[in-house]
């Protein structure tokens, strides 16, 4: 068992380790923005996730072993670099989307009057993580290439959509009992 | 008007799309680029005359519009190999020849004008990418062609 200095200067460690590679991620899409097609989504009001079945897509070692098949180095490199930033893109997208669903939520939570402690928590750590995932993954699609982390990926994105889902429920319960209130 | 009642001639409109237009068209890469040409360029608005004539132009509008959508997503969704498929049956059912083509798709990127607006950012991407990797490996292709006869 560890002590509590011993505890607190590993969640310190934690703490700027995660701070360290969100600005990491940042700054990658910052350098990513000029390079690529569309203009990255800094206006987070509307920004949703990706659908899961595109996420798969993105991340498939399956276009991989196509372009392989060529046997031709500018193509492989060229599809390298291509799927990196779709994939750096799709996180990206993925934080920002992540950002705005709970700004919404927080807002909804102020409005609430039976919030259980355990479930918010419970969303706060989730999201924690998420964001965490969303730096490493920007990390690891820049050294390693989208096709080696495509599990991490895909459990990222399932997470989100598990976020996004329970957001919208708290939605839809809160304007019930708006419309159940106003109705009474 | 109720939203159901306004739906109906939409999905009418479309299914008539469907079979009177879109399944003479030989791909859905195709269809893409049809369907977007059916798009003004300056308000984003669809025509079509046929349509139009046969139902309202809003509805036409709405019923083209939902189809542009739904091409894209499907198209996105392909792997890169069955995109470099559909980019064969495109440029074998062109009139032009398939060396013209590529060149001119590879400076001037048409296909980025064809993209349905307000679809999901990383899609877009993705489909834009792959299109531009189909693109390199056809031209690759007719690189090679001469070599391997």
């Amino acid at each position: 068992m560890i002590g509590i200095p011993t505890a607190l200067l590993l969640g310190t460690i934690m703490l700027l380790l995660l701070l360290l590679l969100a600005a990491r991620g940042a700054t990658a899409a910052g350098e990513l923005s000029p390079r690529s097609d569309v203009p990255l989504l800094d206006d987070e009001t509307w920004v949703d996730l990706c659908p899961p079945e595109y996420v798969v897509r993105i991340f498939s070692p399956e276009d991989c072993e196509f372009v392989s098949t060529s046997k031709s180095p500018q193509l492989e490199k060229l599809f390298r670099r291509e799927r990196k930033l779709v994939a750096l893109a799709w996180v990206h997208q993925t934080s920002t989307a992540l950002r705005r669903i709970m700004r919404e939520h927080t807002e909804a939570t102020r409005q609430s009057h039976d919030l259980h402690f355990a479930t918010e928590t419970k969303l706060v750590l989730v999201y924690a993580e998420l964001m965490f995932l969303c730096a490493m993954l920007f990390l690891a699609i820049q050294t390693a290439g989208p096709q080696r982390v495509r599990g991490l990926a895909v459990y990222a994105d399932t997470l989100s959509q598990r976020l996004a889902r329970a957001q919208q429920d708290l939605k839809t319960i809160t304007a019930g009992r708006e419309f159940h209130s106003a109705s009474s | 008007m109720s939203a159901t009642a306004k739906l109906v001639p939409v999905q009418t409109a479309y299914d008539d799309l469907l079979h009177r237009s879109l399944s003479k068209i030989s791909c859905d890469l195709a269809r893409l680029i049809y369907l977007a040409s059916t798009r003004d360029y300056n308000t984003g608005t669809y025509h079509h005359d046929g349509l139009a004539a046969r139902f309202r132009p809003d509805v036409a509008g709405k019923a083209l519009e939902i189809a542009h959508r739904q091409v894209f997503y499907r198209l996105a969704a392909f792997s890169l190999e069955e995109l470099v498929e559909q980019l064969r049956i495109y440029l074998d059912c062109s009139h032009e020849s398939a060396s013209d083509v590529l060149r001119t798709w590879q400076k001037l990127e048409p296909y980025r004008i064809a993209i349905p607006l307000e679809v999901n950012p990383a899609i877009t991407r993705l489909f834009l990418s792959n299109v531009r990797l189909a693109l390199a490996i056809w031209r690759w292709r007719q690189e090679q062609a001469p070599k391997n006869p």
